[in-house]
Protein backbone atom coordinates (compact mmCIF):
# COMPACT_ATOMS: atom_id res chain seq x y z
CA UNK A 1 0.00 0.00 0.00
CA UNK A 2 1.82 3.37 -0.85
CA UNK A 3 1.75 6.48 0.99
CA UNK A 4 -1.09 8.18 0.02
CA UNK A 5 -3.68 5.86 0.54
CA UNK A 6 -3.28 5.15 3.76
CA UNK A 7 -5.23 8.49 4.17
CA UNK A 8 -8.92 7.47 4.78
CA UNK A 9 -10.94 8.46 1.35
CA UNK A 10 -14.47 9.36 2.24
CA UNK A 11 -16.82 9.95 -0.15
CA UNK A 12 -15.87 14.03 0.34
CA UNK A 13 -12.55 13.13 -0.65
CA UNK A 14 -13.35 11.44 -3.80
CA UNK A 15 -15.93 14.40 -4.70
CA UNK A 16 -13.20 16.78 -4.25
CA UNK A 17 -10.96 14.24 -6.20
CA UNK A 18 -13.60 14.02 -8.59
CA UNK A 19 -14.28 17.65 -9.20
CA UNK A 20 -10.88 18.39 -9.94
CA UNK A 21 -10.25 16.03 -12.19
CA UNK A 22 -7.69 13.81 -10.98
CA UNK A 23 -8.85 10.78 -11.12
CA UNK A 24 -9.01 7.95 -14.22
CA UNK A 25 -9.51 4.78 -15.29
CA UNK A 26 -11.87 2.58 -12.86
CA UNK A 27 -12.21 5.32 -9.82
CA UNK A 28 -12.83 8.03 -12.61
CA UNK A 29 -15.82 5.62 -13.93
CA UNK A 30 -16.90 4.38 -10.36
CA UNK A 31 -16.90 8.41 -9.23
CA UNK A 32 -19.20 8.63 -12.18
CA UNK A 33 -21.84 6.26 -11.93
CA UNK A 34 -22.05 7.90 -7.95
CA UNK A 35 -22.79 11.10 -9.04
CA UNK A 36 -25.25 9.76 -11.07
CA UNK A 37 -26.68 7.64 -8.14
CA UNK A 38 -26.01 9.29 -5.27
CA UNK A 39 -27.94 12.50 -4.06
CA UNK A 40 -25.30 13.40 -1.53
CA UNK A 41 -21.95 12.76 -3.72
CA UNK A 42 -23.74 14.53 -5.89
CA UNK A 43 -24.23 17.57 -4.00
CA UNK A 44 -20.73 17.51 -2.13
CA UNK A 45 -19.48 17.22 -5.98
CA UNK A 46 -21.32 20.42 -6.15
CA UNK A 47 -20.24 21.83 -3.33
CA UNK A 48 -16.67 21.59 -4.22
CA UNK A 49 -17.19 22.77 -7.97
CA UNK A 50 -19.01 25.51 -6.06
CA UNK A 51 -15.54 26.37 -4.33
CA UNK A 52 -13.45 25.49 -6.88
CA UNK A 53 -14.81 27.58 -10.02
CA UNK A 54 -14.03 31.51 -9.02
CA UNK A 55 -10.40 29.72 -10.11
CA UNK A 56 -11.73 30.10 -13.61
CA UNK A 57 -11.91 33.85 -13.12
CA UNK A 58 -7.80 33.90 -12.77
CA UNK A 59 -8.03 32.12 -16.84
CA UNK A 60 -7.69 34.71 -19.37
CA UNK A 61 -10.44 34.80 -21.23
CA UNK A 62 -10.05 34.73 -25.16
CA UNK A 63 -11.73 35.25 -28.44
CA UNK A 64 -12.70 32.25 -30.21
CA UNK A 65 -12.82 32.16 -34.30
CA UNK A 66 -16.51 33.28 -35.67
CA UNK A 67 -16.92 29.77 -37.46
CA UNK A 68 -17.09 28.30 -33.94
CA UNK A 69 -20.30 30.13 -33.65
CA UNK A 70 -21.75 29.12 -37.04
CA UNK A 71 -20.86 25.33 -36.74
CA UNK A 72 -23.23 25.96 -33.24
CA UNK A 73 -25.98 27.41 -34.94
CA UNK A 74 -26.13 24.76 -37.72
CA UNK A 75 -26.07 22.24 -35.40
CA UNK A 76 -28.97 23.52 -33.61
CA UNK A 77 -30.59 24.48 -36.88
CA UNK A 78 -30.17 21.37 -38.34
CA UNK A 79 -32.91 20.27 -35.68
CA UNK A 80 -36.16 22.67 -35.74
CA UNK A 81 -38.17 22.83 -32.62
CA UNK A 82 -41.48 21.11 -33.05
CA UNK A 83 -43.29 23.32 -30.70
CA UNK A 84 -42.98 26.13 -33.37
CA UNK A 85 -44.78 24.15 -35.87
CA UNK A 86 -48.39 25.91 -35.66
CA UNK A 87 -51.99 23.71 -36.69
CA UNK A 88 -50.53 20.02 -35.92
CA UNK A 89 -52.42 17.76 -33.51
CA UNK A 90 -51.15 15.87 -30.79
CA UNK A 91 -50.54 12.88 -32.78
CA UNK A 92 -48.03 14.71 -35.43
CA UNK A 93 -46.28 16.25 -32.67
CA UNK A 94 -45.43 12.98 -31.54
CA UNK A 95 -44.30 12.15 -34.89
CA UNK A 96 -42.65 15.75 -35.80
CA UNK A 97 -40.78 14.86 -32.60
CA UNK A 98 -39.78 11.26 -33.13
CA UNK A 99 -38.00 12.47 -36.58
CA UNK A 100 -36.55 15.40 -34.82
CA UNK A 101 -35.13 13.56 -32.32
CA UNK A 102 -33.77 10.68 -35.25
CA UNK A 103 -32.23 13.87 -37.14
CA UNK A 104 -30.70 15.48 -33.94
CA UNK A 105 -29.02 11.75 -32.83
CA UNK A 106 -27.90 11.59 -36.86
CA UNK A 107 -25.94 14.93 -36.76
CA UNK A 108 -24.96 14.49 -33.20
CA UNK A 109 -23.77 11.24 -34.03
CA UNK A 110 -22.25 12.37 -37.23
CA UNK A 111 -22.64 8.69 -39.35
CA UNK A 112 -24.97 7.15 -41.60
CA UNK A 113 -24.49 3.76 -40.05
CA UNK A 114 -26.77 0.59 -40.24
CA UNK A 115 -27.80 2.10 -36.55
CA UNK A 116 -29.30 4.91 -37.36
CA UNK A 117 -31.10 2.88 -40.91
CA UNK A 118 -32.21 0.67 -38.25
CA UNK A 119 -33.89 3.26 -36.13
CA UNK A 120 -35.35 5.62 -39.59
CA UNK A 121 -36.62 2.28 -40.75
CA UNK A 122 -38.05 1.18 -37.54
CA UNK A 123 -39.53 5.05 -37.11
CA UNK A 124 -41.31 4.84 -40.52
CA UNK A 125 -42.64 1.59 -40.86
CA UNK A 126 -43.78 1.43 -37.51
CA UNK A 127 -48.07 0.65 -37.66
CA UNK A 128 -49.74 4.31 -37.43
CA UNK A 129 -46.78 6.06 -38.44
CA UNK A 130 -48.23 7.39 -41.48
CA UNK A 131 -51.06 8.47 -41.15
CA UNK A 132 -51.54 8.79 -37.37
CA UNK A 133 -54.76 8.65 -36.33
CA UNK A 134 -55.71 8.91 -32.30
CA UNK A 135 -56.64 4.99 -32.86
CA UNK A 136 -53.10 3.55 -33.83
CA UNK A 137 -50.79 5.38 -31.40
CA UNK A 138 -47.00 5.06 -33.01
CA UNK A 139 -45.57 1.76 -31.86
CA UNK A 140 -42.34 3.25 -31.77
CA UNK A 141 -43.46 5.60 -28.72
CA UNK A 142 -43.42 2.96 -27.06
CA UNK A 143 -40.79 1.18 -27.27
CA UNK A 144 -38.02 3.34 -29.04
CA UNK A 145 -34.56 2.37 -29.66
CA UNK A 146 -31.77 3.48 -27.42
CA UNK A 147 -28.69 4.70 -29.19
CA UNK A 148 -25.44 5.77 -28.08
CA UNK A 149 -22.68 7.52 -29.81
CA UNK A 150 -19.54 7.81 -28.59
CA UNK A 151 -16.70 10.33 -29.93
CA UNK A 152 -13.41 8.45 -30.45
CA UNK A 153 -11.19 11.51 -31.47
CA UNK A 154 -12.28 14.28 -33.56
CA UNK A 155 -13.66 12.19 -36.54
CA UNK A 156 -14.86 8.33 -35.49
CA UNK A 157 -17.52 7.48 -33.43
CA UNK A 158 -18.62 4.35 -32.12
CA UNK A 159 -22.13 3.49 -32.49
CA UNK A 160 -24.65 1.51 -29.99
CA UNK A 161 -27.75 0.95 -30.44
CA UNK A 162 -30.07 -1.42 -28.42
CA UNK A 163 -34.00 -2.10 -28.39
CA UNK A 164 -35.75 -1.99 -25.05
CA UNK A 165 -36.68 -5.80 -24.40
CA UNK A 166 -34.19 -7.34 -26.44
CA UNK A 167 -31.17 -9.28 -25.34
CA UNK A 168 -29.07 -8.18 -27.68
CA UNK A 169 -27.17 -4.75 -29.27
CA UNK A 170 -25.41 -3.42 -32.02
CA UNK A 171 -21.97 -2.21 -32.05
CA UNK A 172 -20.38 -0.23 -35.17
CA UNK A 173 -17.14 0.16 -34.74
CA UNK A 174 -16.76 1.10 -38.77
CA UNK A 175 -13.82 3.22 -39.49
CA UNK A 176 -12.08 2.10 -36.09
CA UNK A 177 -8.57 0.40 -36.90
CA UNK A 178 -6.50 -2.12 -34.76
CA UNK A 179 -3.34 -0.37 -33.15
CA UNK A 180 -2.18 -4.20 -32.82
CA UNK A 181 -1.39 -3.51 -29.17
CA UNK A 182 -4.36 -3.27 -27.53
CA UNK A 183 -8.28 -3.95 -27.86
CA UNK A 184 -10.48 -1.95 -26.39
CA UNK A 185 -13.71 -2.90 -24.20
CA UNK A 186 -17.24 -1.66 -23.55
CA UNK A 187 -18.55 -1.12 -20.43
CA UNK A 188 -21.72 -0.39 -19.24
CA UNK A 189 -22.16 2.25 -15.97
CA UNK A 190 -25.31 0.85 -14.15
CA UNK A 191 -27.32 3.89 -12.76
CA UNK A 192 -27.06 2.58 -9.53
CA UNK A 193 -23.72 2.65 -9.02
CA UNK A 194 -23.01 -0.94 -8.85
CA UNK A 195 -19.67 -2.50 -10.41
CA UNK A 196 -19.32 -1.74 -14.21
CA UNK A 197 -20.14 -4.38 -16.46
CA UNK A 198 -18.82 -5.54 -19.77
CA UNK A 199 -20.40 -5.43 -23.46
CA UNK A 200 -17.37 -6.67 -24.81
CA UNK A 201 -14.43 -5.82 -26.85
CA UNK A 202 -14.94 -3.89 -29.58
CA UNK A 203 -14.16 -5.27 -33.12
CA UNK A 204 -12.63 -2.36 -34.90
CA UNK A 205 -14.25 -2.32 -38.57
CA UNK A 206 -17.05 -3.94 -38.07
CA UNK A 207 -20.57 -4.31 -37.03
CA UNK A 208 -21.58 -6.60 -34.98
CA UNK A 209 -24.34 -7.82 -33.07
CA UNK A 210 -23.84 -8.84 -29.37
CA UNK A 211 -25.87 -10.87 -27.08
CA UNK A 212 -26.51 -9.63 -23.42
CA UNK A 213 -27.02 -11.45 -20.39
CA UNK A 214 -29.81 -10.57 -18.88
CA UNK A 215 -28.03 -8.98 -15.83
CA UNK A 216 -26.99 -6.18 -18.15
CA UNK A 217 -29.52 -6.13 -20.42
CA UNK A 218 -31.75 -4.88 -17.45
CA UNK A 219 -29.02 -1.49 -16.84
CA UNK A 220 -29.49 -0.66 -20.68
CA UNK A 221 -31.36 2.70 -20.11
CA UNK A 222 -31.89 6.27 -21.16
CA UNK A 223 -29.63 8.53 -19.65
CA UNK A 224 -26.98 5.11 -18.93
CA UNK A 225 -23.39 5.71 -19.44
CA UNK A 226 -21.56 3.60 -21.39
CA UNK A 227 -17.31 4.14 -21.46
CA UNK A 228 -14.53 2.80 -23.65
CA UNK A 229 -11.09 1.50 -21.95
CA UNK A 230 -8.18 0.85 -23.24
CA UNK A 231 -7.12 -2.53 -22.47
CA UNK A 232 -4.45 -5.59 -22.94
CA UNK A 233 -5.18 -7.41 -26.46
CA UNK A 234 -8.27 -9.73 -25.48
CA UNK A 235 -9.66 -7.16 -22.75
CA UNK A 236 -9.23 -6.85 -19.50
CA UNK A 237 -7.77 -9.52 -17.92
CA UNK A 238 -9.29 -10.98 -14.65
CA UNK A 239 -8.19 -9.25 -11.45
CA UNK A 240 -6.91 -6.46 -12.55
CA UNK A 241 -7.70 -3.20 -12.89
CA UNK A 242 -9.35 -1.69 -16.03
CA UNK A 243 -7.17 0.61 -18.59
CA UNK A 244 -7.84 3.95 -19.23
CA UNK A 245 -11.23 5.52 -20.42
CA UNK A 246 -10.49 6.82 -23.96
CA UNK A 247 -14.37 7.50 -25.35
CA UNK A 248 -17.59 7.57 -23.49
CA UNK A 249 -21.26 8.49 -24.08
CA UNK A 250 -24.22 7.91 -22.83
CA UNK A 251 -27.53 6.24 -24.07
CA UNK A 252 -30.21 8.85 -25.73
CA UNK A 253 -33.58 7.90 -27.08
CA UNK A 254 -33.85 8.99 -30.36
CA UNK B 1 -33.92 20.81 -6.42
CA UNK B 2 -37.17 19.24 -5.08
CA UNK B 3 -37.86 20.15 -1.85
CA UNK B 4 -37.99 17.19 0.14
CA UNK B 5 -34.16 16.54 -1.35
CA UNK B 6 -33.15 20.07 0.18
CA UNK B 7 -34.64 18.43 3.26
CA UNK B 8 -33.46 15.87 3.59
CA UNK B 9 -29.38 17.72 2.67
CA UNK B 10 -29.80 20.47 4.96
CA UNK B 11 -30.19 17.92 8.01
CA UNK B 12 -27.11 15.42 6.67
CA UNK B 13 -23.67 16.18 7.49
CA UNK B 14 -23.82 17.27 3.69
CA UNK B 15 -24.17 21.00 3.26
CA UNK B 16 -25.24 21.82 -0.10
CA UNK B 17 -23.21 24.81 -2.13
CA UNK B 18 -23.62 28.02 -0.74
CA UNK B 19 -24.72 30.39 -3.60
CA UNK B 20 -21.35 31.64 -4.69
CA UNK B 21 -23.10 34.72 -5.20
CA UNK B 22 -23.77 35.02 -2.14
CA UNK B 23 -23.56 39.07 -0.87
CA UNK B 24 -22.15 38.14 2.41
CA UNK B 25 -18.61 40.34 2.89
CA UNK B 26 -15.74 38.71 3.39
CA UNK B 27 -12.31 40.56 4.24
CA UNK B 28 -11.33 41.07 0.79
CA UNK B 29 -8.90 38.91 -1.38
CA UNK B 30 -5.03 41.21 -0.50
CA UNK B 31 -4.78 41.83 -4.51
CA UNK B 32 -8.52 42.37 -5.47
CA UNK B 33 -9.59 45.54 -5.66
CA UNK B 34 -12.95 46.12 -4.24
CA UNK B 35 -15.38 46.71 -7.13
CA UNK B 36 -17.72 49.74 -6.30
CA UNK B 37 -21.20 49.06 -5.96
CA UNK B 38 -21.87 50.13 -9.78
CA UNK B 39 -20.14 47.25 -10.73
CA UNK B 40 -21.49 45.18 -8.72
CA UNK B 41 -25.01 46.20 -9.68
CA UNK B 42 -24.05 45.97 -13.67
CA UNK B 43 -22.66 42.40 -12.52
CA UNK B 44 -25.64 41.18 -10.81
CA UNK B 45 -27.92 42.28 -13.39
CA UNK B 46 -25.77 40.22 -15.96
CA UNK B 47 -25.87 37.49 -14.02
CA UNK B 48 -29.91 37.78 -13.72
CA UNK B 49 -30.31 38.12 -17.83
CA UNK B 50 -28.14 35.22 -17.81
CA UNK B 51 -29.67 32.97 -15.22
CA UNK B 52 -33.03 34.22 -17.32
CA UNK B 53 -31.35 33.47 -21.07
CA UNK B 54 -30.50 29.64 -19.39
CA UNK B 55 -34.49 29.02 -18.17
CA UNK B 56 -35.60 30.16 -21.54
CA UNK B 57 -33.23 27.69 -23.39
CA UNK B 58 -34.47 24.90 -20.85
CA UNK B 59 -37.60 25.70 -21.83
CA UNK B 60 -36.69 25.30 -25.60
CA UNK B 61 -36.48 28.84 -26.89
CA UNK B 62 -33.01 27.72 -28.83
CA UNK B 63 -32.41 32.11 -29.51
CA UNK B 64 -31.46 31.93 -26.34
CA UNK B 65 -28.66 30.21 -27.13
CA UNK B 66 -27.07 32.89 -29.28
CA UNK B 67 -27.62 35.46 -26.22
CA UNK B 68 -25.51 33.14 -23.77
CA UNK B 69 -22.82 31.97 -26.40
CA UNK B 70 -22.63 36.25 -26.42
CA UNK B 71 -21.95 37.10 -22.82
CA UNK B 72 -20.18 33.72 -21.75
CA UNK B 73 -17.75 32.87 -24.69
CA UNK B 74 -14.61 34.64 -24.46
CA UNK B 75 -14.73 33.15 -20.35
CA UNK B 76 -15.57 29.57 -21.52
CA UNK B 77 -12.84 29.49 -24.85
CA UNK B 78 -10.22 30.92 -22.09
CA UNK B 79 -11.00 27.91 -19.60
CA UNK B 80 -11.15 25.58 -22.58
CA UNK B 81 -7.67 27.10 -23.54
CA UNK B 82 -5.74 26.86 -20.62
CA UNK B 83 -6.77 23.17 -20.00
CA UNK B 84 -6.52 21.95 -23.85
CA UNK B 85 -3.60 24.23 -24.02
CA UNK B 86 -4.60 24.33 -28.15
CA UNK B 87 -6.37 26.73 -30.10
CA UNK B 88 -7.98 24.50 -32.44
CA UNK B 89 -8.91 21.83 -29.39
CA UNK B 90 -10.43 24.32 -27.18
CA UNK B 91 -12.51 25.84 -30.63
CA UNK B 92 -13.75 22.15 -31.03
CA UNK B 93 -14.72 22.30 -27.36
CA UNK B 94 -15.83 24.96 -27.06
CA UNK B 95 -18.76 24.32 -29.71
CA UNK B 96 -19.37 20.84 -27.93
CA UNK B 97 -19.78 22.79 -24.90
CA UNK B 98 -22.78 25.19 -26.66
CA UNK B 99 -24.35 22.16 -28.19
CA UNK B 100 -24.57 19.91 -25.48
CA UNK B 101 -25.60 23.17 -23.58
CA UNK B 102 -28.61 23.57 -25.62
CA UNK B 103 -29.56 19.52 -25.72
CA UNK B 104 -29.38 19.33 -22.05
CA UNK B 105 -30.40 22.84 -21.04
CA UNK B 106 -32.43 21.48 -18.19
CA UNK B 107 -29.34 20.33 -16.21
CA UNK B 108 -29.14 23.53 -15.06
CA UNK B 109 -30.95 24.36 -11.54
CA UNK B 110 -31.53 28.11 -11.30
CA UNK B 111 -32.38 27.90 -7.64
CA UNK B 112 -29.11 26.30 -7.17
CA UNK B 113 -25.98 27.90 -8.76
CA UNK B 114 -24.59 30.65 -10.21
CA UNK B 115 -25.19 30.79 -14.10
CA UNK B 116 -21.88 31.74 -14.74
CA UNK B 117 -20.14 29.21 -12.16
CA UNK B 118 -22.17 26.39 -13.59
CA UNK B 119 -21.30 27.32 -17.28
CA UNK B 120 -17.58 27.65 -16.23
CA UNK B 121 -17.89 24.18 -14.44
CA UNK B 122 -19.20 22.72 -17.33
CA UNK B 123 -16.94 24.07 -19.76
CA UNK B 124 -14.14 22.94 -17.97
CA UNK B 125 -14.95 19.24 -17.27
CA UNK B 126 -16.17 19.35 -21.74
CA UNK B 127 -12.29 20.38 -21.75
CA UNK B 128 -10.82 17.71 -19.13
CA UNK B 129 -13.48 14.39 -21.20
CA UNK B 130 -11.65 15.51 -23.68
CA UNK B 131 -8.27 15.53 -22.52
CA UNK B 132 -9.08 11.97 -20.99
CA UNK B 133 -10.05 10.58 -24.70
CA UNK B 134 -6.00 10.71 -25.14
CA UNK B 135 -6.49 12.74 -28.53
CA UNK B 136 -5.05 15.68 -27.35
CA UNK B 137 -1.36 15.42 -26.90
CA UNK B 138 0.07 16.31 -23.70
CA UNK B 139 -2.85 18.45 -22.69
CA UNK B 140 -2.58 22.17 -21.11
CA UNK B 141 0.37 23.83 -20.89
CA UNK B 142 2.04 24.56 -17.54
CA UNK B 143 1.13 27.92 -15.78
CA UNK B 144 4.12 29.47 -16.41
CA UNK B 145 4.85 28.12 -20.31
CA UNK B 146 1.42 29.44 -21.13
CA UNK B 147 1.36 32.00 -23.67
CA UNK B 148 -1.21 34.77 -23.66
CA UNK B 149 -3.38 34.70 -26.51
CA UNK B 150 -2.67 37.63 -29.10
CA UNK B 151 -6.52 38.35 -28.57
CA UNK B 152 -6.37 37.20 -24.76
CA UNK B 153 -9.23 39.54 -23.39
CA UNK B 154 -9.63 40.59 -20.04
CA UNK B 155 -12.71 39.43 -18.63
CA UNK B 156 -15.61 41.94 -17.71
CA UNK B 157 -16.84 41.76 -14.15
CA UNK B 158 -20.19 40.38 -15.32
CA UNK B 159 -18.44 37.41 -16.48
CA UNK B 160 -16.60 36.57 -13.17
CA UNK B 161 -17.60 33.96 -11.12
CA UNK B 162 -16.44 35.53 -7.90
CA UNK B 163 -17.60 38.70 -8.92
CA UNK B 164 -17.91 39.74 -4.72
CA UNK B 165 -14.21 38.76 -4.36
CA UNK B 166 -14.96 36.22 -1.71
CA UNK B 167 -11.72 34.67 -1.78
CA UNK B 168 -12.36 32.10 0.87
CA UNK B 169 -10.81 29.31 -1.20
CA UNK B 170 -7.53 31.26 -1.70
CA UNK B 171 -7.38 32.52 2.37
CA UNK B 172 -8.15 28.39 2.83
CA UNK B 173 -5.56 27.21 0.66
CA UNK B 174 -2.75 29.19 2.02
CA UNK B 175 -3.19 27.09 5.32
CA UNK B 176 -2.04 24.17 3.43
CA UNK B 177 1.43 22.76 3.08
CA UNK B 178 3.07 24.25 -0.23
CA UNK B 179 2.95 21.43 -2.00
CA UNK B 180 -0.45 20.61 -1.58
CA UNK B 181 -1.04 24.23 -2.62
CA UNK B 182 0.93 23.75 -5.38
CA UNK B 183 -0.43 20.39 -6.83
CA UNK B 184 -4.16 21.09 -5.75
CA UNK B 185 -3.92 24.47 -8.21
CA UNK B 186 -2.30 22.64 -11.01
CA UNK B 187 -5.03 20.02 -10.53
CA UNK B 188 -7.61 22.90 -11.53
CA UNK B 189 -5.80 24.67 -14.00
CA UNK B 190 -3.72 22.02 -16.03
CA UNK B 191 -6.70 19.11 -15.09
CA UNK B 192 -3.96 16.62 -14.66
CA UNK B 193 -4.14 13.53 -12.76
CA UNK B 194 -2.38 12.24 -10.19
CA UNK B 195 -0.07 10.11 -12.11
CA UNK B 196 0.84 12.93 -14.55
CA UNK B 197 1.32 15.92 -11.73
CA UNK B 198 3.38 12.96 -10.14
CA UNK B 199 5.58 12.04 -13.38
CA UNK B 200 6.06 16.16 -13.28
CA UNK B 201 7.13 16.74 -10.13
CA UNK B 202 9.45 13.47 -10.73
CA UNK B 203 7.87 12.10 -6.72
CA UNK B 204 5.87 8.44 -6.62
CA UNK B 205 2.96 8.13 -6.87
CA UNK B 206 1.44 7.50 -3.38
CA UNK B 207 3.69 10.68 -2.59
CA UNK B 208 1.05 13.02 -4.49
CA UNK B 209 -1.60 11.87 -3.32
CA UNK B 210 -0.84 12.01 -0.37
CA UNK B 211 0.08 15.75 -0.64
CA UNK B 212 -3.07 16.16 -2.22
CA UNK B 213 -5.45 14.12 -0.54
CA UNK B 214 -3.61 15.62 3.20
CA UNK B 215 -4.69 18.94 1.40
CA UNK B 216 -8.09 18.29 0.91
CA UNK B 217 -8.95 17.21 4.14
CA UNK B 218 -7.32 20.58 5.52
CA UNK B 219 -9.24 22.45 2.57
CA UNK B 220 -12.21 20.67 3.63
CA UNK B 221 -12.08 21.70 7.11
CA UNK B 222 -11.45 25.25 6.60
CA UNK B 223 -14.00 25.78 3.69
CA UNK B 224 -16.66 23.99 6.18
CA UNK B 225 -16.01 26.41 9.11
CA UNK B 226 -16.17 29.69 6.66
CA UNK B 227 -19.90 28.28 6.17
CA UNK B 228 -20.29 27.81 9.43
CA UNK B 229 -19.25 31.08 10.81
Amino acid sequence: MSEGDNIERDDAMIAAEYALGLLEGEELLTARGKAASDANFAARKEWWDAWFSPWTDEMPGAEPGDHVWQAIAARVDAAPDPATQAGVNAANVVLIDMERRVRRWQWTAGITSAAAALALALFITAPGATPVTENTPPLAVAQPPLMASIPIGDTLRLGVTFLPGSDEMLVSAAGLSADGVHDHELWLVPADGSALQSLGVVVPGEERRVALPVEVAQNMDDGVQLVLTREPLGGKPEGVDAGPVVAQGAFGQV
Amino acid sequence: MRDEEKQALSTSEWRVARPPERSRVNEPHPLAPQPSAAQLDAASQAREALRAAMVRLADGDSAALEEIYSATRVKLFGICFRILGDRKEAEDALQDVYVNLWQRADRYDPQRASPISWLATFARNRAIDRLRTGKVRSGAVAVEEAAPLPDEAPLADALMVDAERDAQIDICLKGLDDNAQTYIRAAFFEGRTYAQLAEGADVPLGTMKSWIRRGLMKLRACLEASEAA
